[in-house]
């Protein structure tokens, strides 16, 4: 990093702290507030109550600051391990387990991009469901964040013929397959839409979500062009014996009813090396994940010598989800 | 009254211009993310993490070409009764058709790769030393680099593969590179890969569409 | 200080008191909220999956009617820049009214836009300060602001004029003008931001053309000063607040040109969607005839067209229009027209077909209409009290007395 970026980043961050012990001031008042008022109306008998137990107490004042903590964006390092603190033991003490939230940030000199060979793809959805394991998908809704399209050749790239439904021997007579998914544009709609700032952009290029301060208005999923994201319509239910115990506070810990969720290129695997579990299920090899800052990396290569194209790049979101055929 | 409506058009024109700065100024920058790509690339690059420990107890092997290198699996080891000499004391024309009611040695692999007028088990297995495969020209190759018997025809696969278009990295993303070899998906004697029923039905998706 | 004390605790006595058909309504109006408020406690309690929303159409009866009110909200002050600055007064009684539409339009507004809301309790994280807001990128949170700050402003005013005639005081013209000017101006800027929402996406074409804030300003223009006319036919009716023929008239012209050029940007607007069809405009071909046999649209949206037709040729004809009865039927037809134009002709078909061609359709569920009229009934009930204070002081019953 050259010296004037450092500075920039530096005062960014004394702006930074300012605005966030500012914003800690406010919030503590506002939380002293609402906890009066709550404690007037009295539903929070629970909490203040003689009579409940001392883990009670606890359980629920962990829950209360949990509810006033901020946008994970602009919270310090400890306010971050605090948070995850409380919510893995809020998770112990609610099931008896335990659960491993990481809060890695992004690796230096990293730009994630994914290409999709649809010569490849053979409509198998092992990679739905590999994505529904590894980020915990709400089971009842059977949410899904990939789509696979089966399409009839002799039509082009004609999604409005396409099914994403199917259930039939695949790959069809006279039918090829292609995958969607969150596109993880480097000009992403959705950031810019949403009012709180409860999606952005990593800088290693993933679109992310806080689950705890979006606000649920689906502001970010009209503005998608690509079918991206999910709503949580419903209370959101994974069996306890298929939750994903390995979790990122910013991918697939689980959910609450009302929020928004998306593909995260699976977070809490790409930032530690691995691959997204979609890439490592498909049994034909179709989807490919790597750094695009690497000149040496497959997937540059891939972009510089296969014939690539993006879906909808007329609308000039720039995903970093290209497409190729053998 | 003509004051008013002066104050009140300039603050609405202070009010647009606002919302013209700020935005989005990391985008401008760029045309594009191959700009942001090009710019920003590093020629060398250190991971803290390193793909051969997400791969532990695999053992490896190199592949180096002019322009690449990475590494395959070993192959040998996942073999079934390797080394084949073990066996094969003798060359196959000595073997043939000494007792022919007996159950032939691999009755249960079908060649269903190209057609018989171009590929036989010759093609690729020698006749003598079967502990190698070979070349179209008889040279001997190694069952750890089994990938050049099939790039003699298959070309344009192995050239993708070489450059990471066509095959399945193993361990991860990050280097170094490791890659599934043509036999990891392929199976040699039969390389098409099946047509079968898709892991999943999405009821709900049918009954909201419906 | 006392003066305001005073006021209310009188207000309130007037809004408390009326005759057995105000009691009949208020109680009425009470009952459709307690009913709305069960709905909403179950979609709170179960989450939106109650509703008839999906992610195929995740925006459905809530912000269409959001997206409506807006445009009444907007509308309703228009009637305020004739009465102050061309010093007519005739308008000058519908405004008080038209204000107090404005407020309760506004109210209404933001209460659908809470109830549409996944995690009401979250809502907080829009608070600049506590929370962040996303100014200046977001379109919505620009809606945000000029919402509440149009609310803020529609309450000051009126009420600083309703206090000064409570005690008998002319109100100041330098006071309060400027109010009413940020207000004009306000009331186009809060409709063509809340159009600026949709017309801002790339990802959905029927919503992404430059005809959206225009239209959406001619629409609120015949539908609001039409729903006025309305009101002040009710007040005629059944309060000393009498309003001359002369403003009504004049009011029906406002909404008889805005319901012509309305027509006129449809007409524009159909001709580029089906004069040669692009890939674009299958949305409006959903809309208008349906595809792949799904027709869900199609009877709501020829209503609205014909309903409208109908209005628009009626206020057109001069015998007509000044014609009390014809009016109001005009001004009904033209209001319902209105609203399925901007409900379900506008906000659903944005979403149909989704972004890779995929056909969900869109029914509201009973708890979603619940909880819809019983908003509408607490716009009613608002609107009610609001007019009930301001006319009791306008014709001279609320006064402040010194005791």
């Amino acid at each position: 990093m050259s010296k004037k970026e450092n500075k920039n980043v530096e005062n960014s961050q004394n702006t930074w702290h300012q605005i966030t012990s500012e914003n800690t001031d406010r919030r503590s008042a506002l939380k002293k507030i609402t906890a009066g008022l709550v404690a007037g109306v009295g539903i929070a008998s629970t909490s203040c109550s003689v009579f409940s137990e001392d883990h009670e107490k606890e359980a629920s004042q962990m829950s209360w600051d949990e509810f006033f903590k901020k946008n994970y964006k602009i919270m310090s390092d400890e306010e971050r391990v605090q948070t995850i603190q409380r919510l893995e033991s809020l998770y112990e003490k609610k099931t008896g387990n335990t659960i491993n939230i990481s809060h890695q940030g992004p690796m230096e000199d990293v730009l994630y991009g994914y290409v999709f060979n649809i010569s490849k793809c053979q409509g198998y959805m092992d990679c739905v469901n590999a994505c529904i394991e590894e980020n915990n998908q709400d089971r009842d809704s059977q949410m899904q964040y990939i789509r696979i399209h089966q399409i009839e050749k002799g039509h082009g790239f004609n999604f409005e013929k396409a099914e994403d439904n199917y259930y039939n021997e695949v790959p069809a007579n006279n039918h090829f397959y292609i995958g969607t998914q969150c596109f993880h544009c480097e000009n992403p709609p959705c950031v810019s839409v949403c009012p709180t700032e409860a999606t952005w952009k990593e800088k290693d290029g993933i679109v992310v979500v806080d689950y705890d301060w979006c606000i649920g208005c689906r502001y970010c999923s009209a503005s998608c062009p690509y079918d991206g994201r999910r709503f949580n319509w419903g209370q959101p239910h994974v069996p306890e014996e298929e939750v994903n115990k390995n979790q990122h506070y910013l991918g697939n810990r689980l959910r609450k009813k009302g929020v928004m969720e998306k593909c995260t290129f699976c977070i809490q695997r790409s930032r530690s090396g691995q691959n997204p579990a979609c890439v490592d299920a498909c049994p034909t090899g179709a989807r490919k994940f790597g750094n695009l800052l690497d000149p040496k990396s497959e997937i540059r290569w891939i972009l510089e010598n296969k014939k690539v194209f993006r879906l909808k790049e007329d609308l000039g979101t720039e995903p970093k989800f290209w497409y190729y055929m053998d | 009254m003509n004051n008013y409506i002066k104050i009140i058009s300039l603050s609405f024109l202070v009010g647009l211009v606002s919302c013209s700065s700020n935005q989005e100024k990391e985008n401008h920058k760029y045309h594009g993310v191959i700009e942001k790509i090009k710019d920003l690339e590093k020629d060398s690059i250190t991971y803290a993490v390193n793909s051969t420990d997400l791969v532990e107890n695999m053992q490896l092997i190199s592949v180096e070409t002019k322009e690449v290198s990475f590494f395959i699996p070993e192959r040998k080891s996942k073999i079934k009764s390797f080394q084949c000499s073990e066996c094969h004391t003798k060359s196959i024309p000595e073997l043939k058709f000494k007792n022919l009611t007996a159950k032939k040695a691999h009755w249960n692999i079908e060649l269903n790769h190209a057609t018989s007028e171009v590929l036989t088990c010759n093609s690729c297995h020698p006749t003598q030393n079967l502990n190698h495969l070979k070349s179209n020209l008889n040279a001997e190759i190694d069952f750890n680099q089994s990938y050049k018997v099939c790039a003699q025809c298959h070309s344009s696969e192995y050239k993708d593969w070489l450059g990471g278009a066509h095959g399945k990295r193993l361990g991860g993303w990050i280097n170094p590179r490791i890659a599934a070899t043509c036999v990891d998906c392929h199976n040699p004697h039969s390389p098409k890969f099946e047509s079968r029923f898709p892991s999943r039905l999405n009821t709900k998706k049918i009954e909201e569409r419906r | 200080m006392k003066v305001f004390i005073q006021f209310f605790k009188d207000s309130l006595e007037e809004v408390t008191s009326g005759s057995r058909v105000y009691h009949l309504w208020m109680a009425f109006l009470t009952l459709v909220m307690l009913i709305g408020s069960y709905c909403y406690y179950i979609q709170v309690d179960q989450g939106l999956i109650v509703t008839g929303m999906s992610d195929g159409v995740s925006w459905g009866l809530y912000i269409s009617n959001f997206t409506f009110l807006v445009g009444i909200a907007a509308a309703a002050v228009m009637l305020v820049l004739p009465a102050y600055i061309f010093k007519d007064i005739d308008f000058k009684q519908a405004v008080l009214i038209g204000e107090g539409l404005a407020v309760s339009a506004l109210v209404m507004c933001l209460a659908f836009v809470v109830v549409d809301v996944g995690g009401p309790a979250n809502l907080w994280h829009v608070i600049p300060g506590i929370g962040v807001l996303n100014f200046p990128n977001s379109m919505l949170s620009w809606d945000i602001i000029v919402l509440n700050g149009y609310l803020f402003i529609n309450i000051t005013i009126p009420l600083y004029i309703l206090i000064n005639v409570y005690q008998n005081k002319e109100p100041k013209k330098n006071i309060y003008l400027p109010g009413v000017f940020i207000s004009v101006f306000w009331a186009v800027s809060i409709h063509m931001v809340t159009a600026f929402l949709y017309q801002g996406l790339q990802a959905r074409p029927f919503w992404n053309t430059a005809l959206l804030g225009p239209r959406f300003l001619a629409s609120a223009f015949a539908a609001g000063p039409a729903l006025i006319i309305l009101i002040l036919t009710v007040i005629n009716k059944f309060t000393l607040f009498k309003v001359e023929n002369k403003t009504v008239n004049k009011i029906a012209i406002i909404v008889a040109v805005a319901a012509q050029i309305n027509i006129i940007m449809l007409i524009s607007e159909l001709f580029k969607e089906f004069y040669f069809p692009t890939h674009h405009s299958i949305s409006a071909h959903y809309l208008f005839f349906g595809l792949e046999g799904k027709t869900a649209l199609v009877p709501w949206i020829w209503t609205s067209i014909i309903l409208n037709v109908i209005a628009t040729v009626m206020l057109t004809i001069h015998k007509i229009r000044t014609n009390k009865k014809f009016l109001l039927v005009a001004c009904i037809i033209l209001f319902i027209g209105i609203w399925i134009e901007k409900g379900f002709g506008l906000i659903v078909p944005g979403f149909i077909p989704g972004q890779w061609g995929e056909i969900t359709e869109y029914t509201p569920s009973f708890i979603e209409i619940g909880v819809t009229v019983s908003i509408w009934a607490m716009g009613a009930f608002i609107f009610t009290v609001l007019a009930k204070t301001g006319i009791a002081v306008e014709t001279g019953k609320l006064r402040f007395a010194k005791k």
